[in-house]
Parts: C-alpha cells; sequence; structure tokens
C-alpha cells in the first residue's frame, strides 16, 4: 500500500448532506463523483451533486444502501476506483470494506481488520490499555462465573455486542451485580448472539468528548483537537463543539495522547475518532473507536482549517498526511447543531413531508441534504442540514449561531431548530461544560426559543395582515376592496390564532380593520356575551398599525410591522400540510413563531359521526391491543405504530367504546389516518 | 402598496385626465371640511342602527345565545372580504327605525358573490314595518336584476299587526318574489335561526334551500293560541313546527343546523355546491389605481350644491388609471362623457358640469346607444340643476332634446349606476337615469341634493304664484306672511332634499363616504356583471 494511487472516481456510497458535503471536495480536487439512491430518493439532492448515480431500487436502507454487492457493482460498472462510505449505513462494516477492496477498489477508511477489532467493544477497551490510553478498568464476566470484589458503585453492565442500550444494566449495590450480570448476558444473547458481557465504571454526570485523529498508511498519526458532544438526547448528539469549553489542560492532553497512542497501536488508517467519557472529578473512561467520518466533523475543519475528506483521500490515495502535528493549530471556537426532522416537544416524534422551504443565512456554513421538494420519509435517518458557526470566541460564535437559526426558514416539517436556539442561549450552555445528562436537566429548551412581548406582538400583528392580504388576494370577485370594508362598520375582522409553542400552545386574539391606509388593530379578548346577555367590558386599547410587504418569493414575504411608533421586520411565511391545515411561519432576529387560525366552524358531521386518533405520522403498524367491542380507559394503548425507527404509542382520548379498528398488524399508515374509530357516548 | 402598471395598452396610447384641483387651495379645504361634517352627521346615524332595537331587547337576544343580524352576516362571509349594505338608513325621518329592522347587503360567501337579507329580533320581533316591505322590495329588485344567489338570515315575528293595512296586501308580493326567482334560476336559501310564522311562514316555504337551527328555528301558519282557539288542539312550539319536526317529518327544513354557527357554515357549503358562473364578462380592464389618490375625493365636489365644480376631476380619482377617452368634448360640454374602466369593468361615464341645454341632451342620448352597442355598463354622475329654460331654450327644442336623452336612458338596457355627487333636480334626474328609470344601483355623497328644484328657487316660484293669484284677485299681499311662508317653505324643501331623507324613503341605495366611491362602484359593476351585460337595439321613437 506504499505506492500512490491517485483516485480518479469516487463512489460515495451515502445520501443527505454527507453525500453533498463528500461530492464538493472530490469536485475541487478533480475527482469524478458517482452518486447511488434508492427509489425513494430518485429526486434526492444528493444526486444533483454527483456526476452520474446509479440507482439501486428499493426503498429501505436494507434494499439499497446496505446492499453491498450492489455498491460494489456500481462502483465498477462507473469505473470508479474508490469508495467514500460518509457514515452510517456500511461505514463501519468491515465486509464492505474487505468486498471493495476485494474488487481491486480503494476503500476510504480503515481497514477491515481495523473496523473488526474497534467495532467489539471488549476488544477496542482491551487494546486501549494494552495502548495505554486512559480509561476505568473493565472487567469481563461470565454469568454464574466469579464477580469481581471491592467495585466502586454505581457501575455499568455491558454488553460486548450490544447497542442502543439493549443488554446494558446501570447497578448501585453489589448485592444486584449477579442478577444484573445475568440479565444483561440473557438479553444480549436473545438481541445479539452473544451474551458476553463486562463490568465497567458508571459515569453519571460526564462529558461527551471524543478526539479527531488523522493517520496514514505509511505510520504517522496526528489528532486534530477534541469536540465536545455532551447535549445529546437518547445517546444522539445535538450539538458539538470544539474546543471543549473549559476542559483542564491536563484532562485534554491525556485525550489527545490517548487517543494518538491507541491509533498508533493498532496501525490506524486514515481518519477515526475516540470517544471519551470525562467525569466531573476529571475521571476519564475510554467509549470506543467511531471508525469513519463523524456527522460532527465540520467544527474540526472549521478550527483547523483543514478539510477532512480531502486528507481522508489522500490517505486513501496511499499519500503521506501533508500535515505534522506541529503543524496544526486550532484557531477559534465552532459550534456544530444538528437540524432533524423531530419535533422536541413532543418527545422528539419524527416529522415527516416535503420540505416546502430550506433556507439558512449565508453567514453560516449550512451542510445541508435537502432542498424545497425533498421527501422526509420515515426510512431513513431524521437529519436535514447541519449548521457550523465559527468565530473567535465560544461566545460570538454562539450568538451567530442564535442568529442565523432565529433567520432561518425550514418549512414543511418540524424540526428541532427553535429547541436549538434555546440551548444556543441558555445560561448553563453559555457558561460552558454542561455534561450529557443536560437536556434532562433543562427540559424548558425542548419548548423552544420565545421571542419577547414587543416581537410576539409583531409576529401576531405581521401574520394576521399576511393572512388578510392573503384573503384579500384570493376575492376574485372584490379584491380591489379593501380589506373587510364595510359602509356599516360594527367591528373589525377577527381572528384567533393559536400560537404553537411547545407542548402549550397559547391563543391570541386579534381584531383589526383599515383606515386609510393604517390599521386599527385590538389584541385580546374581545367583549363576549355575560349570562345577563350583556357585553363583557371592552379593556383592549387600539394600536396603530403601518405595515407593507416585500413580496421576496413564492411563498413568504418580508413584512415591515410599524405599531405604536416601533418597527419590526418579520419574514412571515405560510404553509398548507397534508391534511390541510395551513401553518404560518413567523421569524426574524428576535426569534420564530409558529400560528395556527383557529376554525371558524366546527364540522358537527364529523364529530356526529364518531372518531378516534389519527396516526400522528406514516409509519407500520406493529401491535394492535384492542377490538371492536372493547371498552377502553382513557390513555389505554390501542395500538402501535413504527415510524423513523422508533415506537408510537396510540392511547385513547378519553374513556370509550371501540367502534372499529381500520389497521391490522403490518398495515401500512399514512399521517392523519383514522386508526381507531371510538365510540364515547356508550363509555359508561 | 400600489398595484403594477397597466399591462393592456402600451404606455402613452390612452387618454389620461390630468387634475387641475389644488389640494391646498381654500376652497378644496373648505370643500372638504363641510364634507366630512356632512358625512360625521350620517357616520352617527349608522352607529345607531346595529343596536337600534334598544339595549334591553340587544342583551336579551343575546342572552339567549343568538347573534345579532350583522354578527351572523359577519361569520357568513368569507374573512377580510367587503360587504355592501343596501339601505342601511332607510327609514330615517320616519316613525319606523332606521335600518327598517332588516339587514340587506351584497357580499362574497365562498367567493361567489350573493346577496344576504337578515331580519333584525331586536326591534320589535323582527316584525316587519311599512318601511321594511320597501326596503325588502327594493332589495327583490337588486337581486333580479343582478341575478345574485340569494341567503335569508330569518327569524320574525311576522307583519307588525298594528301597521298591517300598509303591509298586509302589498307585502305578499315578497312570496311571489321568491318563487319568480327560483324560477329565474336564481338561488334563494334561508335560514332559520327563529321564529317564522303564518305569512312569514312561506319565505322558508319558498324557498330553494331550507337550513332550520335545531330548537331555535320553528315555522307555523297558526301558532300554539290560534290552534287552540281554532281546532281545540293544545301543541306545544317545538311539536308544531319545531326545527327537528320540519326536518324530520315535514321535509320543510332540508338541513337541521346544530346552532347558528352549523346554520351559517351549511349554507356556505349550499353556496361552494351551486359553482355558480356570473353571465357578464366581468373585469376585463387592467386595474390599477388613478392617478390621484382616492382619499382626495372628499373635496372635489362642492359642499354647497349651487357652486359649480369641475366633474373630470372625481373621473380622475375614480377611473383605473385616471385614464378617460372622452366623447365630443367640444360639443355639449356641461355633460362630460367618456370611456374608462374602474376596479377593471369597462364603463361608460355620463356626469353633469351642471346644467342640460339640448346639446348635452342630444349628446349624452348618442353616447348611451353607443355604450348600448358595446354592452358597456353606464356610470351617471349627477350634479344637476336641471334642463335649461326659457325662450332660447324652448325655441332650440329643449323638450324635444331632453325627450332623447329620456328615450336613451329609458330604453337603454346596459346596466346603469347612479353616484349622486352634487344636486338632481327636475327633469334633469330623470335625463340622468334618476330611481325611476331604474338604475341597478344608486349611491348618494352626504352633500346631495334632490328634489323637483332648489329650495330657493321652489318657494320663488311659489312666491311669484301666490303674488299673480293675489294680483288677479285684486288683493293686496300680506309682505310678512308671504315672506314668512317663502321661508318655511323654502327650510321645508331643503330639509326634504337631503341626502338623509332620500336615503330614509329608499330615493338611493345607501349614502357612502366619497373616498368610498372607487371600490363602491367596484362592487355595483361586479355585482351587474352576475347578470348578462347586453345592450339595447331598439328604442322609442326619437323626435328628430
Amino acid at each position: 500500500m506504499s505506492d500512490i494511487t491517485p483516485i480518479r472516481r469516487l463512489l460515495i456510497a451515502n445520501r443527505g448532506e454527507i453525500a453533498v458535503r463528500i461530492a464538493r471536495t472530490a469536485r475541487r480536487l478533480g475527482i469524478g463523483t458517482v452518486g447511488i439512491y434508492s427509489e425513494a430518493d430518485r429526486t434526492a439532492m444528493h444526486l444533483d451533486a454527483m456526476d452520474v448515480a446509479v440507482a439501486l431500487g428499493g426503498s429501505t436502507p436494507a434494499e439499497s444502501y446496505l446492499r453491498i454487492d450492489a455498491v460494489v457493482d456500481a462502483a465498477l460498472r462507473t469505473g470508479c476506483d474508490a469508495v467514500h462510505p460518509g457514515y452510517g449505513f456500511l461505514a463501519e462494516n468491515a465486509d464492505a470494506a474487505r468486498a471493495v477492496e476485494a474488487a481491486g477498489l480503494r476503500w476510504v477508511g480503515p481497514t477491515p481488520e481495523q473496523i473488526t477489532l474497534l467495532g467489539d467493544k471488549i476488544a477496542a477497551k482491551r487494546t486501549a490499555v494494552a495502548a495505554g490510553v486512559p480509561t476505568t478498568p473493565i472487567h469481563e464476566v461470565t454469568p454464574g462465573g466469579p464477580l469481581p470484589a471491592d467495585l466502586v458503585m454505581p457501575v455499568l453492565v455491558k454488553a460486548a455486542a450490544g447497542g442502543g442500550g439493549r443488554g446494558m444494566r446501570v447497578v448501585t449495590s453489589a448485592s444486584d451485580l449477579a442478577e444484573a450480570v445475568e440479565s444483561a448476558a440473557r438479553e444480549a444473547g436473545a438481541a445479539f448472539g452473544d451474551p458476553t458481557v463486562f463490568i465497567e465504571a458508571y459515569i453519571e454526570q460526564g462529558r461527551h468528548i471524543e478526539v479527531q485523529v488523522m493517520a496514514d498508511a505509511h505510520g504517522s498519526v496526528i489528532h486534530l483537537g477534541e469536540r465536545d458532544c455532551s447535549v445529546q438526547r437518547r445517546n444522539q448528539k445535538v450539538i458539538e463543539e470544539s474546543p471543549a469549553p473549559g476542559l483542564a489542560d491536563n484532562v485534554r492532553q491525556a485525550l489527545h495522547d490517548g487517543a494518538v497512542a491507541l491509533a498508533r497501536h493498532v496501525g490506524y488508517r486514515g481518519a477515526g475518532t475516540v470517544e471519551f467519557l470525562v467525569a466531573r472529578d476529571g475521571t476519564i473512561t475510554f467509549l470506543e473507536v467511531n471508525t469513519r467520518l463523524q456527522v460532527e466533523h465540520p467544527v474540526t475543519e472549521a478550527v483547523t482549517g483543514l478539510d477532512l475528506v480531502e486528507l481522508q483521500l489522500a490517505v486513501a490515495e496511499g499519500r503521506p498526511l501533508p500535515i505534522a502535528q506541529d503543524d496544526v493549530r486550532i484557531g477559534g471556537h465552532a459550534v456544530e447543531v444538528r437540524i432533524v426532522a423531530e419535533d422536541p416537544a413532543a418527545g422528539w416524534l419524527p416529522s415527516t413531508g416535503t420540505i416546502t422551504a430550506f433556507s439558512v443565512d449565508d453567514s453560516v456554513r449550512c451542510d445541508s441534504g435537502v432542498r424545497p421538494g425533498s421527501i422526509v420519509s420515515v426510512d431513513y435517518d431524521s437529519l436535514l442540514a447541519k449548521v457550523i458557526v465559527h468565530a473567535p470566541d465560544r461566545g460570538t460564535a454562539l450568538a451567530r449561531l442564535a442568529a442565523a437559526l432565529r433567520r432561518a426558514d425550514i418549512g414543511g416539517v418540524r424540526t428541532d431548530t427553535d429547541t436549538l436556539i434555546a440551548i444556543a442561549t441558555e445560561p448553563d450552555f453559555v457558561a460552558g461544560g454542561v455534561d450529557t445528562g443536560y437536556l434532562g436537566a433543562h427540559p424548558e429548551v425542548l419548548e423552544g426559543d420565545r421571542p419577547d412581548a414587543d416581537a410576539l406582538t409583531a409576529h401576531l400583528v405581521a401574520v394576521t395582515l399576511a393572512r388578510s392580504a392573503a384573503n384579500r388576494a384570493a376575492d376574485g370577485r372584490w379584491g380591489f376592496a379593501p380589506a373587510g370594508w364595510r359602509n356599516l362598520a360594527t367591528r373589525g375582522q377577527r381572528v384567533v390564532w393559536t400560537e404553537l409553542a411547545g407542548p402549550q400552545p397559547t391563543e391570541h386574539r386579534i381584531e383589526y380593520r383599515q383606515a386609510s391606509g393604517d390599521w386599527h388593530t385590538l389584541i385580546g379578548d374581545w367583549p363576549e356575551p355575560g349570562p345577563d346577555g350583556a357585553l363583557s367590558a371592552d379593556d383592549r386599547t387600539v394600536r396603530t398599525v403601518r405595515a407593507g410587504a416585500d413580496e421576496s418569493g413564492p411563498i413568504g414575504a418580508e413584512w415591515a410591522v410599524e405599531i405604536d411608533g416601533l418597527r419590526h421586520r418579520v419574514h412571515v411565511v405560510a404553509e398548507r400540510d397534508v391534511t390541510g391545515q395551513v401553518t404560518w411561519r413567523a421569524a426574524w432576529a428576535a426569534g420564530r413563531t409558529r400560528w395556527r387560525e383557529q376554525a371558524r366552524f366546527v364540522d358537527h358531521d364529523a364529530e356526529m359521526a364518531g372518531s378516534g386518533p389519527v396516526a400522528p405520522l406514516p409509519g407500520t403498524v406493529i401491535s394492535v391491543a384492542v377490538a371492536a367491542g372493547d371498552r377502553v380507559d382513557a390513555n389505554q394503548t390501542l395500538m402501535v405504530i413504527e415510524a423513523m425507527k422508533m415506537e408510537h404509542r396510540i392511547t385513547a382520548p378519553a374513556d370509550a367504546v371501540v367502534a372499529a379498528v381500520r389497521f391490522a398488524v403490518g398495515d401500512r399508515v399514512d399521517m392523519g389516518d383514522l386508526l381507531v374509530e371510538l365510540d364515547t357516548t356508550n363509555a359508561d | 402598496m400600489s398595484n403594477p402598471a397597466p399591462a393592456g395598452a402600451p404606455a402613452g396610447t390612452r387618454s389620461v385626465l390630468r387634475s387641475r384641483l389644488d389640494v391646498r387651495s381654500e376652497e378644496y379645504l373648505a370643500n372638504r371640511t363641510a364634507m366630512e361634517g356632512l358625512w360625521a352627521t350620517v357616520a352617527d346615524e349608522l352607529a345607531r342602527v346595529e343596536t337600534i332595537g334598544g339595549q334591553r331587547y340587544v342583551d336579551r337576544h343575546r342572552q339567549r345565545g343568538k347573534m345579532l343580524a350583522r354578527e351572523r352576516i359577519e361569520q357568513l362571509i368569507d374573512p377580510d372580504t367587503p360587504f355592501l349594505e343596501i339601505s342601511p338608513l332607510a327609514g330615517w325621518g320616519s316613525e319606523f327605525p332606521i335600518g327598517a329592522g332588516m339587514v340587506c347587503g351584497i357580499g362574497i360567501v365562498e367567493g361567489t358573490e350573493v346577496a344576504i337579507s337578515a331580519t333584525d329580533m331586536t326591534y320589535r320581533g323582527g316584525s316587519s314595518n311599512p318601511r321594511t316591505v320597501d326596503k325588502s322590495a327594493r332589495f327583490a329588485e337588486i337581486v333580479q336584476q343582478n341575478r345574485l344567489p340569494w341567503i335569508t338570515l330569518n327569524e320574525s315575528a311576522g307583519a307588525d299587526l298594528p301597521h298591517q293595512a300598509d303591509i298586509f296586501v302589498r307585502g305578499g308580493a315578497s312570496f311571489k318574489n321568491q318563487t319568480r326567482l327560483s324560477k329565474l334560476g336564481i338561488p334563494t336559501i334561508t335560514l332559520g335561526f327563529g321564529p317564522a310564522t303564518a305569512g312569514g311562514a312561506y319565505t322558508p316555504g319558498m324557498s330553494d334551500y331550507t337550513v332550520f337551527v335545531k330548537n331555535r328555528g320553528t315555522a307555523y301558519l297558526g301558532g300554539p293560541p290560534l290552534v287552540k282557539m281554532a281546532i281545540d288542539e293544545i301543541v306545544d312550539e317545538e311539536t308544531l313546527g319545531g326545527a327537528e319536526m320540519h326536518a324530520r317529518v315535514s321535509g320543510l327544513s332540508d338541513y337541521l343546523a346544530v346552532d347558528e354557527m352549523d346554520a351559517l357554515r351549511i349554507a356556505r357549503e349550499i353556496v361552494a355546491h351551486l359553482r355558480w358562473r356570473k353571465l357578464g364578462p366581468g373585469a376585463t380592464e387592467p386595474a390599477d389605481e388613478p392617478l390621484y389618490p382616492v382619499d382626495e375625493l372628499i373635496g372635489c365636489a362642492s359642499a354647497d350644491v349651487r357652486v359649480p365644480f369641475d366633474i373630470r376631476e372625481i373621473y380622475a380619482r375614480l377611473l383605473d388609471g385616471s385614464r378617460f377617452e372622452e366623447f365630443k368634448p367640444l360639443y355639449g360640454e356641461k355633460l362630460v362623457c367618456g370611456w374608462g374602466s374602474v376596479c377593471g369593468f369597462p364603463v361608460g361615464f355620463i356626469g353633469n358640469n351642471g346644467i342640460l341645454f339640448s346639446e348635452e341632451s342630444a349628446k349624452g342620448a348618442q353616447f348611451i346607444q353607443l355604450c348600448n352597442r358595446t354592452n358597456t355598463p353606464l356610470v351617471f354622475l349627477h350634479n344637476i340643476t336641471g334642463f335649461m329654460v326659457g325662450s332660447k331654450a324652448e325655441r332650440g327644442g329643449i323638450i324635444r332634446n331632453g325627450a332623447k336623452l329620456i328615450n336613451a336612458v329609458s330604453n337603454s338596457s346596459v346596466p346603469h349606476i347612479v353616484l349622486m355627487v352634487g344636486a338632481s333636480y327636475g327633469a334633469g334626474n330623470y335625463g340622468m337615469a334618476g330611481r325611476a328609470y331604474d338604475p341597478r344601483f344608486v349611491f348618494t355623497w352626504p352633500n346631495h341634493k334632490i328634489a323637483v328644484m332648489g329650495g330657493r328657487q321652489l318657494a320663488g316660484v311659489m312666491d311669484i304664484v301666490a303674488r299673480n293669484a293675489a294680483a288677479g284677485r285684486g288683493i293686496e299681499v300680506d309682505e310678512d306672511q308671504l315672506n314668512a311662508q317663502k321661508d318655511a317653505l323654502e327650510a321645508q324643501i331643503e330639509s326634504e332634499s337631503s341626502a338623509l331623507y332620500a336615503t330614509g324613503r329608499l330615493w338611493d341605495d345607501g349614502i357612502i363616504h366619497p373616498n368610498d366611491s372607487r371600490w363602491v362602484l367596484g362592487m355595483a359593476l361586479s355585482a351587474v356583471h352576475s347578470a348578462e351585460v347586453r345592450g339595447a337595439t331598439e328604442y322609442g321613437v326619437w323626435r328628430h
């Protein structure tokens, strides 16, 4: 492998933002690009980043991106000389690496042997210990066999082949250890076919810090600093940054040295990440090695000024690393956030649909795999894009990040953008050094970022006037006349809005009328008849509004709203979802809000026909818990739907009798489908 | 926010009116101030209408969970769309309430222009008085002539019995009108929000569609007391003629609404399924704003109708892009005729710069014929003190020429819309398609005066007649008495010539704020296009 073989054409065996990002570097280096795609992805954005792309058919990953033979065939058919797996899919699959190399192609990554070795948790840990990597000790045990004495509690019992939390037990008392080992082994055996378990120290309040290493095939190993990825939910990273804030120099040094030592010990090739957990007291535990490019690699690129994909390709070509450790300079601070199609306030419920808008301020780096028209389905990962900011210091980076995210216009699916803004401005996070328990300790960030009162009013007014303008534009008869014109005026136009903020939507009432170019608006509850029929007192005050819109695109407008002499600029977009409901989004520097107009009429027919829960998202029915005629209690589980690799319980909204079950196990359901018909009238 | 430039014609190929009005001049500011004052009086009257039934009855109505008539309309029409009330001050100056106890107007429901009428239950139980009969008869004309689907929001105790003599016989025409509308293919939809008793029960009965609100809407020919009296049957209202009974048993109610809002929702669904198509060509011209702000209209007309002003200043603020192709500009200059468009609707404008002479009359007659040839609706802007009198005029054939104008106006079949921007005196009112000549709509500015002639002239004429009569009988006139009579007569005529007096008597379809004129004309023109727009080819004998 010592001779240099330039890569002329690269097969990028991935999709989404990472495929686009790899293609960008390849194109810059004059390397031809070949993509692959499933049937579901036939219009996906990553295809347009490629010179050519090969259809694999199928829609699920197993039918497409995970098919090693198809990927190798695609590379051979298109004359590629190397395969870059990106992350996920085949990236840490030793068989894939082996098949690629067996076909005479280069694998942009470590050797199959290294993937196998480091993919085994116990083997990796043993290797780390052998290499002198700082870590807490592990104890390999067998069920029923002897257990190590004098362990410091708590400890973690883990399956060697485990993942996703299965085969894992936290033990706080020595007396529970034997039982935990047995049950973990039993579960691991059932789940992974390998009952091997081990025990390690359990660090409750650790920071997830990882070190980027880069090694060539000539024995040269360098590190590119560390990344702090402590903000996580369900073991998935949300925000990553480099360098890790407030880390003691000796700890940082130990992590860097340990990572380089481990890579050198195994003769590592390519880009890799050595992950650690660092306890409050500085105790370091080695977690694992990721033998691939990481999602969060851009923060390292930002602070080092290097292109990691370029380095990967150079190593794969057999070139020596172009830089030595002393050449690596960490400059400034970089933060990356992951924009995912999930609703944090709804338990990170996946959101699917068609992207209607996607634009992010170009003052920041945005690695995106979607654009307007892209389809977000249940079949693939929910990551839409990553936004990366780089600034001289962390405070500036976070401020710029929040500003850019507040201006971002993303429509069609729910995303975590508001939560990302909330985190970027939350005092504990801004102070730096949070641990992996951060989101648990700060549930308020899930509700998103809140604009102040003035901005909220401006958004309310802007959305109201935008809706009015849309209504006027839709009036094909009298569109020339002012909104709500009356020759005998009794009241203004009234709208009840629901602001969709977090788990507790709030209601806002606004009344307005046009008065010689200005608008007279009344915000708050209008008078309603009391028990005696007399109207309640009206304590609203007229607020004079001047407003104008700059129609900047087909779906949105920039509104300038001046309320009692205070001028705001608000970006307003309306969009209709698959259920026909229109959501209005307002955004500008002060924050982002979402609004839905309350319907004027109730559809009594539907109410009378009887109804029940509808599918919250498209997916597959994996279990049905009730049958027609069953009496069910409120919140009782009726059905479970799997979507985007997660299970969603469908529960009864009230005590009821099941009138009909509309779907069976294995059926596909679409968002909005009525799943179970309930009769609430005969419940008692 | 201005409209884009006209797309139709290349720039510079159409004549454009240039305003000579100095909006900072004392004269303009005085006119504006005076007009604002006149409007304020009208606005005060309009503000009284919604709760004219009295707070006690309004509260009682709301206590029953009911909405006021205009609240129902607000919930019926499409959000943010305008609503053009017709005859909102009918009954002004009479013993009956202003508004006449009902709301009539044109609005947009499901994108369709519809006529909407609603009874006001808070004034004497929604009963109809003689003014209500007048107002609904006028509205029925609008419905029929303009071919507008009609939604009636009904609840009424029936006729105001003490006034039955002025209601009963002629009031029966409303049911005839309903079925004739149906025959013409104009849909009628009645929503029963409350009682429909006796004759009133035929309002749902004659409708194409009926919706009754559960536990609220009722209909019966005779109520429980009458039934007890007549056949000794004891029955409650709900059993006798409740919404459920009519929906499930009698079949009078086509839809049963859960509540008032549900009835309005159902009405919207009915309108949606009509898939209503207008028969006129609709707006075909660029609808760009006039070059001069419509807000300047308020000072364009003289507050004192005796002071002349140039009608073109009003044209320049009504017409799209202020474009106006003037017809015969050098002939009969006191009648300003020409072509343009309002809110995209092509129109012929006929307006007065004062009195009508023979030339003006002949010119107007020709212009009306030309507009009929091209199926172009006409807008008449009245600022007319009458036809010219005197020996010179008579010898010039003013009667003969005036007859041409009246012949043309009477037999013209394109829609006529009248805007009263000043005086409308004498036979000039007839020649300009006044109320008696069946214009589709008549709207009035607050400075408007209407009578056979001005109060001063009329009093003066009567003074001369009295003096001549006295002289004939050789009696000495009592100057003081005669002057007192003259002043009293002038004051009476002046008050009976006012815009409010006219609107109270339904001589117009409503007083409007001058600055609203452009879109009121636009709405009226749009409404007339709901029916066919076709010019006449035949007229009476022309007296050449």
